[in-house]
């Protein structure tokens, strides 16, 4: 088990450092640094102000002296003066001690910005899952309960249907419906605490949600009907025991395996698709915050989000091992 | 082996199987009856596909799927439990009948506890508190010879051995004290070493407990000496039917006989050659018109592949019935088989030769 952990822990800074790279260089390759620190100064060429060539306009427009020092300052502080890959360590050593830089464009620090968004993602994320996870279970039960039947039928149309439309779709329609319709809920995201923030939620959850309970619903129900060929289940209808108890006792555990590990990967779409519901139920979570730093360039608030969405990603992922563990003893064993 | 209560227990009538699939109806099981005593043991023998394990879960019930559809009568203790609603199987299951299945790696439930497999029908039948449940679980795995079994209760099935498995099924289907116990292949599975320890617990069991068993195998070497009575399947019908020491005494069947043959022993030198039974068993979508073992039959003669015999005691002996022709022993038998080995026939051919070119 402590090898496992290990193992997981070493695999989980991989993938950091890959991502990581990866994001810090395509912001320093596609985006211009040095325009963000400084804005439209960056432009002066400073070799030839310095040869003389272009005349010092400084005081009136850009392009004089003054300007190359801010340049030159600001090329200091940010080490834009180096390489990518050695700038790349430089912003790694910060991150290791916590330091994720300030925001361009607000001077916050970027930490202060992560732990001001994250919870209100995280709680998105936590009610979306729990949505779909809470109405993917008894939907596949009682669709593999009567397989072939009207339900299932009915159930394979809802769920491919929900999965045909595009998230922002469904957002909108469901906004549509309960904000703007029946005026069920606000359509301001609601702070003051955790029911209200927990209200706030249930719109965008089920946006997130019920896509991913449609895909959980389908391999669900498919792993049911598979355990349900198995020897253990019809020696447990022989042993006279109730379709109930076999249903929740012998057969629903040995089919959550590819539910579970769907429920780790789909994570990553939720993030992405938490930038759509953030976006339509004005929620200041990471992923709205994300949108906006991307517009703008902010890379101290791209590069802070990347890290965290990341290391959420892996260690969701890493849950997810752990949790075969504890559905099945035989990977107990293994480990 | 016998029990000393009397009267008919189970007393199977024209049971018809079949299963619709898109190729069309396989007529998996095609008309058997059979009466089994309180206390008497049957044993059900023929090679994969025969129908016996299809047959033993017809009268189970445990044949699921909306594509099976079972005919005829099976009626246990005074009911037909063909005709029974389900809620009225369930308290059948367990405290009445019970099953063994081939395969003890697969027939427990690989995420659960032995000691919950085998209490959960317990209290649920039994109403017993889990402690009794418990101790009686002890009870049972001390019965079938599981050692420590205290600490077997907590253990996973991936952590015993298929034998110890299969033990654990046997005390799973005997919990509940079942008045009729189905042992579908209950070795085919197993180490040869460990196939006689398991016969001879279901034969211990079985004879202790007065239950009535039926033995379903592949080998006839598996019945003899175990069962009361055999029947003998093919391709879905009873093709020889007797008390099983009338049976070895006087095999009138050629596939009984074949089948007899096909067992390697050990007392003759090595590299005999096996009397492997040729051919294949028939299509069940579309089975032969006739005798359905007579393209593969060493006695067959034109009447067999046209005409299907009827299951029929004959001579003096009432228990013993068969149905065929050209039965062995019998002068039309040595007389088709002369013919077919002349002609070429590789079933009579094959047969021919094994014996030492008698002929």
């Amino acid at each position: 088990m402590l090898r496992f952990v290990a193992r997981r822990f070493a695999s989980l800074l991989a993938v950091l450092l890959a991502v990581t790279a990866l994001a810090f260089g395509a912001m320093n390759v596609l985006g211009d640094p040095l325009f963000n620190v400084v804005g439209f100064i960056a432009s002066v060429d400073c070799d030839a102000v310095e040869a003389g060539l272009v005349e010092d306009v400084s005081g009136q427009t850009a392009g004089g002296r003054g300007d190359c020092e801010v340049i030159a300052e600001a090329r200091r502080e940010h080490h834009l003066d180096r390489a990518l890959p050695v700038r790349y360590g430089y912003w790694l050593s910060d991150i290791v001690r916590g330091d994720f830089g300030t925001s361009f464009k607000n001077e916050l620090p970027v930490s202060d910005v992560l732990r001001d968004k994250l919870p209100k993602s995280l709680l998105l994320m936590g009610v979306a899952q729990a949505i779909a996870v809470g109405v993917a279970v008894p939907w596949a039960v009682a669709a593999a309960y009567r397989a072939h039947r009207s339900f299932d039928r009915a159930s394979t149309v809802g769920s491919f249907g929900l999965l045909a439309v595009p998230n922002f779709a469904l957002g909108v329609i469901l906004f549509y419906l309960f904000v703007v319709r029946w005026q069920v809920f606000d359509s301001r995201y609601d702070d003051t605490d955790l029911a209200s923030r927990l209200r706030s939620m249930v719109l965008p959850g089920l946006t997130l949600g019920l896509p991913a309970a449609a895909v959980y619903q389908r391999l669900l129900r498919t792993d049911l009907l598979t355990t349900m060929q198995e020897d253990f289940v019809h020696m447990a209808r022989a042993k006279g025991m109730s379709d109930r108890w076999i249903m929740f006792r012998h057969v629903l555990r040995p089919s959550l395996f590819s539910m579970v590990t769907v429920f780790g990967l789909s994570t990553a779409g939720m993030i992405g698709g938490s930038l759509v519901a953030e976006q339509i139920f004005t929620i200041p979570g990471i992923g709205r915050a994300l949108v906006e730093a991307v517009i703008r360039d902010d890379f101290p608030i791209v590069l802070g989000g990347v890290v965290v969405v990341a290391t959420g990603f892996v260690v969701v992922n890493f849950v997810v091992d752990l949790l075969y563990s504890l559905i099945d003893p035989r990977v107990r064993a293994d480990d | 082996m016998s029990g000393g209560t009397v009267g008919t227990l189970l007393e199977v009538r024209d049971l018809h199987t079949t299963f619709s699939i898109p190729a069309g109806d396989v007529r998996a099981v095609r008309g058997v009856s059979f009466d089994l005593e309180r206390g008497r043991t049957l044993g059900i023998v023929g090679e994969s596909g025969s129908g016996k394990t299809v047959l033993a879960r017809s009268i189970m019930r445990l044949n699921i799927g909306t594509n099976v559809t079972t005919t005829g009568t099976a009626t246990f203790d005074g009911r037909d439990v063909l005709s029974l609603p389900h809620a009225a199987m369930q308290d059948l299951w367990g405290p009445e009948m019970a099953m063994v299945f081939q395969d003890p790696m697969t027939a427990l439930n690989p995420l659960v506890r032995v000691g919950r497999q085998l209490t959960e029908h317990l209290r649920h039948h039994l109403g017993v508190s889990k402690a009794e449940a418990d101790r009686t679980a002890v009870e049972l795995l001390r019965e079938v010879r599981i050692p420590e079994p205290e600490a077997r209760l907590r253990a996973y099935p991936h952590e015993l051995s298929g034998g110890m498995r299969q033990r654990v099924c046997i005390a799973i289907a005997l919990a509940c004290a079942p008045s009729l116990l189905f042992a579908d292949e209950p070795t085919t599975a197993l180490d040869v070493t460990v196939q006689h320890q398991i016969l001879n617990l279901l034969g211990r069991e079985q004879a202790d407990r007065d239950m009535a068993m039926v033995l379903v195998t592949h080998d006839l070497g598996v019945v003899a000496g175990r069962t009361d009575e055999t029947l003998v399947m093919y391709a879905g019908t009873v093709v020889e039917q007797a008390p099983t020491r009338a049976l070895f005494a006087d095999m009138r069947h050629p596939y009984s006989e074949a089948l007899l043959r096909s067992i390697p022993r050990t007392n003759r030198p090595s590299h005999t050659r096996l009397a492997a039974i040729t051919g294949r068993p028939p299509d069940l979508i579309a089975p032969p018109a006739g005798c359905a073992f007579s393209p593969r039959c060493p006695y067959a003669q034109d009447r067999c592949h046209e005409e299907a015999p009827p299951l029929a005691p004959s001579g003096g002996d009432a228990s013993h019935a068969f149905a065929c022709w050209t039965p062995v022993g019998s002068p039309e038998a040595a007389e088709s088989f002369a013919r077919n080995v002349a002609d070429g026939l590789p079933s009579a051919v094959a047969v021919d030769l094994a014996s030492g070119g008698a002929s």
